[in-house]
C-alpha cells in the first residue's frame, strides 16, 4: 500500500481525495441518512446496457476498470481497449492524461515499445524516404505546441434515436490536452513530397486478426495534401507536457486540431505519401457521414441507398454543463455557479448561453481564458433557483463562424456528429 | 449442425489458431491481454523518460462478459472473439433483428470474418433471440 501511495503523484492524490471527499460531504448534506435507506430498499442491479431509448446518463453505463497508466475509467470494451472519461474530469480545461478516454480499433495494440528500435517512417511518393527515432523528432525539429480537443466521431452515440450499433459512448469520448511535437509539414518537407502526390496516409502500431487487405487487419487514415488542416497538424510526443500513456498512443500520435479523432493516429509509425486517393476500408466505407446539412438523415432515406456520403472531418460546436451535475439537491434561493466547457472544430467558441426555461430565453455565460482555437473553452454563469422545485438547464455555444448549437437531434447510421443542446435536470430544495 | 467429428476438428483448429496467435503476440509484444487484477486502483508511476528505453505495460486486462445461455453461444464466443471482445455485443442497446443480421453480414463482408454460412445464421439467430428489444435481459 505504502509504495502505491508513494507512486501516486501528490497532485493526483489530492485530486482523488478532493473528488471523493467533496462528493461524500455534498451527499450527506443534501440527502441525509433517509435517502441512503431508501436507496438500499429500492436497490436495483447495475445496468449493463441502456436502451432501446436514448441513454439517459451523461456517461455510458459500463463499469469502472483500471488499465495500465490510467485512472479508473468507464469500460466500453476490453479488446480492443475502449474507455470513457467520467464527467467530473471535465471540471478542468485540460484533461489529465491518466483520465483521457481511449479508443482503439483493432485488438493487437502495442503492449510495449522499444525506443531503441522504434522509428517513425516517412515513405511512399517522396524523394528521400526517412526513418526518425524519437530523439530525432525531439532534437532535430523545433517543438510546436497546440491545445486541442480530441473527440471520437461517435462521442454521444448512445443518444441517437433510433439507436445505432457501435461503441455506446456517453459524452466522455473526448478530452483536451496541450500537444507538443513536430509539425507534420516539416517531416514531409524533410522527405520531399514528389509532385503529383494526392494524400498523406498515416498508420500506427495496431493490427487486427482479420485477413490482409481488410479493415480488420490494418487501420489506415488519409488526408489530402492540400488540406489546410495539415498546416496545424503535429506529430505529438508530449501530452500535457508528459510522454503519452501507451493507450493514448505512446511514443507519438498525430494531432489534427479541429478534426475528429479518427485522424489522430496513435503510436504513429508510418507516414506515407500516396499518388492516388486512399480507398481503404477506413476511408471508403467507415467514418463516413451523409452529405447533408449537419450530416443528418433518416433510416428510411438510408434504405433507399441514395444517400451520398463523405468522410467525416471537422467537429461541430458543442457545450456541456459539468457542475452541478444533478447528483445532489441544490439550495433554493442561493446563487449557484454553473460551470462547463465548450468547443468547436470550425473556430473559436465566442459565446455560451444558458437557459432555465426550456430554451425560450438565453443568458450569456462568462467565458474562461482563451487557450487556443480548438481547445476547450471554460465558461461559468451565476444562476439562482428562486423556489424549490425541478429545473432544466440548457447550454448552447456559438463559434466564430456563426455556427450555433441546434436543438434538433442528429441521426446517421454511424452515430456520428451528435451536437444537440445538452440539458441537465437540477432539483432545488429548501436551504436550512 | 456440425457432426461430432467435425466439431472436434473444428475445436482443434481453433485451439491451434489461438496458440499460434499467442506466439505471434509474444514476439510482437502487442495485443497481449491477461487477467491482471482489475479491481486494483493502484497506479504505476510514470516511467522516467529515456529516449532509448523499452516501455512495457504488460498485458491489458480482460473483462469477459456473461453471454445469454442458449443455442449459438459457443459459436459467438469462438468466432466473434477472434477479432474482438464479446463486450461489443453486451454493450449494445437492444437492437432489432434486422440490425443484428446486418451486423453479422458487415463482420463477414466488410471485415472479412471467415464464418461459414450455416454458423453465421446460427450467430445471427442467437443475437436476435437474446439481444433484441423484445427479449434483452440484464446479464
Amino acid at each position: 500500500m505504502e509504495s502505491i501511495a508513494r507512486k501516486l503523484s501528490r497532485r493526483s492524490t489530492l485530486k482523488f481525495l478532493g473528488a471523493a471527499g467533496g462528493g461524500l460531504a455534498l451527499a450527506s448534506w443534501a440527502q441525509g441518512t433517509r435517502s441512503f435507506a431508501e436507496a438500499s430498499d429500492g436497490a436495483k442491479p447495475l445496468e449493463s446496457f441502456a436502451g432501446p431509448g436514448a441513454n439517459p446518463h451523461w456517461n455510458s453505463v459500463g463499469p469502472y476498470v483500471t488499465e495500465p497508466q490510467k485512472a479508473p475509467l468507464i469500460l466500453l470494451t476490453d479488446r480492443p481497449v475502449q474507455l470513457e472519461t467520467p464527467r467530473y474530469y471535465f471540471r478542468t480545461i485540460f484533461t489529465p492524461n491518466e483520465a483521457f478516454y481511449v479508443r482503439w480499433h483493432l485488438a493487437e495494440i502495442p503492449n510495449s515499445v522499444d525506443l531503441a528500435e522504434w522509428k517513425l517512417r516517412v515513405e511512399g511518393n517522396v524523394n528521400k524516404p526517412m526513418a526518425f527515432s524519437l530523439s530525432d523528432l525531439m532534437q532535430k525539429f523545433k517543438p510546436a505546441s497546440v491545445a486541442a480537443v480530441n473527440q471520437c466521431s461517435g462521442n454521444s452515440r448512445s443518444r441517437l434515436q433510433p439507436r445505432v450499433p457501435g461503441g455506446q459512448w456517453g459524452n466522455g469520448a473526448m478530452g483536451n490536452a496541450i500537444w507538443t511535437g513536430v509539425r507534420l509539414r516539416e517531416l514531409l518537407d524533410a522527405a520531399g513530397v514528389k509532385s503529383g502526390s494526392a494524400q498523406v496516409q498515416v498508420e500506427g502500431l495496431d493490427t487486427g486478426a482479420g485477413p490482409k487487405g481488410m479493415g480488420s487487419n490494418r487501420f489506415l487514415k488519409s488526408l489530402d495534401l492540400t488540406n489546410a488542416a495539415l498546416d496545424g497538424t503535429i506529430v505529438a510526443y508530449l501530452m500535457n507536457g508528459e510522454p503519452l500513456p501507451l493507450l493514448n498512443g505512446f511514443p507519438a500520435r498525430l494531432v489534427v486540431p479541429g478534426y475528429f479523432a479518427t485522424y489522430w493516429t496513435k503510436s504513429l509509425s508510418w507516414i506515407r505519401v500516396l499518388e492516388t486517393p486512399d480507398d481503404n476500408f477506413w476511408m471508403k466505407t467507415a467514418y463516413r457521414i451523409p452529405d447533408t446539412p449537419r450530416g443528418t438523415t433518416t433510416p428510411e432515406d438510408m434504405k433507399t441507398g441514395k444517400v451520398k456520403t463523405i468522410p467525416i472531418e471537422r467537429m461541430p460546436v458543442r457545450s456541456f454543463l459539468i457542475s452541478p451535475d444533478g447528483s445532489s439537491k441544490i439550495p433554493a434561493g442561493l446563487d449557484v455557479t454553473l460551470r462547463g466547457i465548450a468547443f468547436s472544430g470550425y473556430g473559436k467558441v465566442n459565446k455560451v448561453e444558458i437557459s432555465d426555461d426550456g430554451g425560450s430565453t438565453w443568458k450569456a455565460a462568462e467565458l474562461g481564458e482563451d487557450r487556443g482555437t480548438y481547445s476547450f473553452r471554460g465558461w461559468q454563469a451565476a444562476w439562482t433557483p428562486k423556489t424549490p422545485g425541478r429545473y432544466s438547464i440548457a447550454v448552447r455555444a456559438t463559434d466564430e463562424k456563426g455556427n450555433v448549437q441546434p436543438d434538433e437531434p442528429v441521426w446517421n447510421p454511424g452515430g456520428y456528429l451528435w451536437n444537440k443542446i445538452e440539458r441537465q435536470e437540477l432539483v432545488a430544495g429548501k436551504a436550512n | 449442425m456440425m457432426s461430432k467429428r467435425s466439431k472436434i476438428i473444428f475445436t482443434t483448429v481453433v485451439i491451434a489458431m489461438a496458440l499460434a496467435g499467442g506466439l505471434v503476440f509474444a514476439q510482437m509484444r502487442s495485443g497481449s491481454y491477461g487477467s491482471t487484477n482489475s479491481t486494483s486502483i493502484g497506479q504505476g508511476a510514470t516511467p522516467v523518460f529515456a529516449l532509448d528505453a523499452k516501455y512495457d505495460v504488460g498485458p491489458y486486462p480482460s473483462f469477459v462478459p456473461e453471454l445469454a445461455e442458449g443455442d449459438g453461444r459457443q459459436e459467438v464466443q469462438s468466432f466473434c472473439f477472434t477479432c474482438h471482445s464479446t463486450r461489443y455485443i453486451t454493450m449494445q442497446p437492444p437492437l432489432p433483428g434486422a440490425i443484428w443480421e446486418a451486423e453479422v453480414n458487415k463482420m463477414m463482408k466488410a471485415y472479412g470474418a471467415p464464418i461459414p454460412e450455416a454458423t453465421a445464421k446460427k450467430i445471427t439467430a442467437y443475437l436476435q433471440e437474446h439481444y433484441a428489444p423484445e427479449n434483452r435481459k440484464e446479464y
